[in-house]
């Protein structure tokens, strides 16, 4: 059955966009991201506009994530205070990369601006972690077990200044790279509609050192508010959330979400970092031939002055 | 300056004396709902003349409201194909014509361009950065066929008597809310001897008509309650999900 979608201005299945949902919560529930990264072309490839994948895409992340937050506060695997911190720095962050995206729509080269930011970023962390994983499996092959990096000893991160203590991260270190790192993901997720948890992950395992039990519940945090105030961001400045695209996505999310937690519990982690690197990278690779491929009409259409 | 010449022509009609024209709308407005998938309305009229001569051809077009278009090219730079020069034209956001033989047949060019009947003779005065507006304007047309917006229908006038026509008028689920205007033009002898025109308004009511004006009236309201939509749902669903387990 068709719905008609009052923002977007067009009727869609409503079907196919709750099995895009399901699909995608199912990722996300497998693999512990947001999946947000997945969506948003989804969306686009469907013949959805870009503005309003991106925009909408923040929405349906926000709720999909909020039941992962709930069930991590309950088993108080959240730093609020590292939490926190990011979050701030994300709020900036959004609303600088929400700007941006406006920017490039006026430009003309929103579509070019969301593929590129795209195929670099994926391109970059499902190489990092297509080879960490590959390189645990064989240290694991070889009886070894795999002599991850353990907090306590120093980096370079430890010489920075403004030094704060996160109890709940067993942590003492300088807030710059939670502020960096919480700026960086808000840019993303104004221009790209994603969450920026498959970015924040490794970030905090490798470079902060948080204890890999918290991580996700922080990053599910951070990921909440920084993609709902990425949606209210976009709902007043570029009109493109679409309320009713999102509920279908959300519905759909939220049960592939529970479904997906229970077959990613059956996986072991290096299993699922392999498999979740070869999907990043295989989007990425797609939008990227996408990009170098001619297309089949050069002249594209866009209505008003934009 | 199309409308005024429609207007005199409307004036002057009756000098004509021999034939006139009498037309109607199966409906005068489309709603879109949340089930719409497209419609079609039906024009429908009939000649008066006086005597057993020959009948004129019917011309008839619907016009969306005009819109300003962007068309953008993609050029291959540094390997990558991304946008670059780009036109801007005004152009109604939907146009169907369609009559009772091919157009070419049923008046000169000059005519047809005056009236604008047929996508070809759609007045769009482009402007393009690069110069040469003309492959923007085809590939504007290009887009919009491809939509359903823009449709040229050469014998879609259907005669169901010897003075009474009808016309199907396919309205697309991608159509543009907006007033639109039906004209109705009668040719005889490659002029036009009569012409009628009538206002048709599409647009989404209902649930949607009130979600899409609340979008625009107050935006931050509507962010924040997308965003507790989004936020209940989550939250529902792990009661849904425990009471299951």
């Amino acid at each position: 059955m068709e719905i008609y979608l009052p923002i977007a201005q067009m009727s869609v299945h409503w079907l196919a966009i709750l099995a895009m949902g399901f699909a995608v919560g199912f990722l996300s529930g497998v693999f512990g991201i947001g999946g947000g990264f997945l969506l948003t072309p989804l969306l686009i490839f469907y013949g959805i506009p870009p503005g309003v994948a991106v925009a909408t895409t923040a929405s349906q992340v926000s709720g999909v994530t909020f039941s992962g937050v709930l069930a991590h506060w309950k088993r108080r695997t959240v730093d609020f205070k590292m939490g926190g911190v990011m979050m701030v720095a994300g709020l900036f962050g959004t609303a600088f990369g929400v700007w941006l995206f406006s920017v490039f729509r006026r430009m003309g080269q929103a579509e070019f601006a969301v593929s590129s930011s795209y195929v670099v970023l994926l391109g970059t962390v499902g190489g990092i972690m297509l080879n960490e994983s590959v390189r645990t499996w064989r240290a694991q092959r070889r009886g070894q077990s795999a002599s991850l990096r353990r907090s306590g000893q120093h980096n370079w991160i430890h010489g920075l200044p403004l030094k704060m203590r996160f109890r709940q991260s067993r942590l003492y270190i300088s807030a710059i790279p939670p502020v960096v790192l919480g700026f960086a993901v808000g840019i993303f997720s104004g221009l790209l509609g994603v969450g920026g948890a498959f970015i924040m992950v490794p970030v905090m395992i490798y470079l902060l050192r948080m204890p890999t039990n918290v991580v996700v519940g922080t990053s599910l945090f951070q990921v909440l508010f920084v993609t709902a105030v990425a949606t209210i961001l976009h709902a007043v400045d570029n009109h493109t959330v679409d309320i009713v695209l999102a509920l279908i996505l959300i519905l759909g999310g939220v049960f592939g979400v529970q479904y997906g937690v229970r077959a990613g519990a059956k996986l072991r982690g290096e299993q699922l970092r392999f498999l979740l690197a070869l999907l990043v990278l295989a989007v990425a690779a797609r939008l990227f031939y996408e990009m170098a491929m001619r297309p089949a009409d050069l002249y594209s259409l866009s209505s008003g002055a934009p | 300056m199309k409308r005024a010449a429609l207007a005199l022509l409307l004036l002057a009609a009756p000098a004509f004396g021999a034939e006139s024209l009498t037309s109607g709308l199966s409906q005068d407005s489309v709603e879109i709902t949340s089930n719409y998938n497209g419609t079609d309305i039906i024009v429908f009229g009939a000649i008066e003349e006086p005597g057993e001569g020959k009948i004129g051809d019917v011309v008839v077009i619907v016009r969306g409201p005009d819109t300003l278009m962007t068309v953008r090219r993609k050029d291959r730079i540094a390997g990558i194909w991304m946008n670059d020069a780009r036109a801007r034209v005004v152009v109604p956001s939907y146009y169907f014509v369609s009559a009772t033989k091919p157009l070419a047949e049923i008046a000169s060019r000059d005519t047809l361009s005056r009236y604008e009947v047929g996508i070809s003779h759609l007045h769009a005065d482009p402007e393009a950065s690069d110069g040469d507006p003309g492959p923007y304007v085809a590939a504007l047309v290009r887009a919009q066929a491809r939509s359903g917006l823009y449709r040229e229908s050469p014998s879609g006038v259907e005669w169901m008597s010897r003075t009474l026509f009808r016309a199907r008028v396919p309205v697309p689920a991608s159509v543009p809310p907006g007033s639109y205007n039906v004209e109705v033009y009668l040719f005889h002898q490659g002029d036009v001897v009569s012409a009628q025109s009538w206002p048709l308004y599409i647009d989404q009511t209902g649930f949607e008509r009130r979600l899409f004006d609340f979008a625009g009236s107050s935006p931050l309201l509507y962010g924040v309650s997308t965003v507790l939509m989004a936020v209940l749902l989550g939250w529902g669903s792990t009661f849904f999900f425990r009471r299951r387990a």
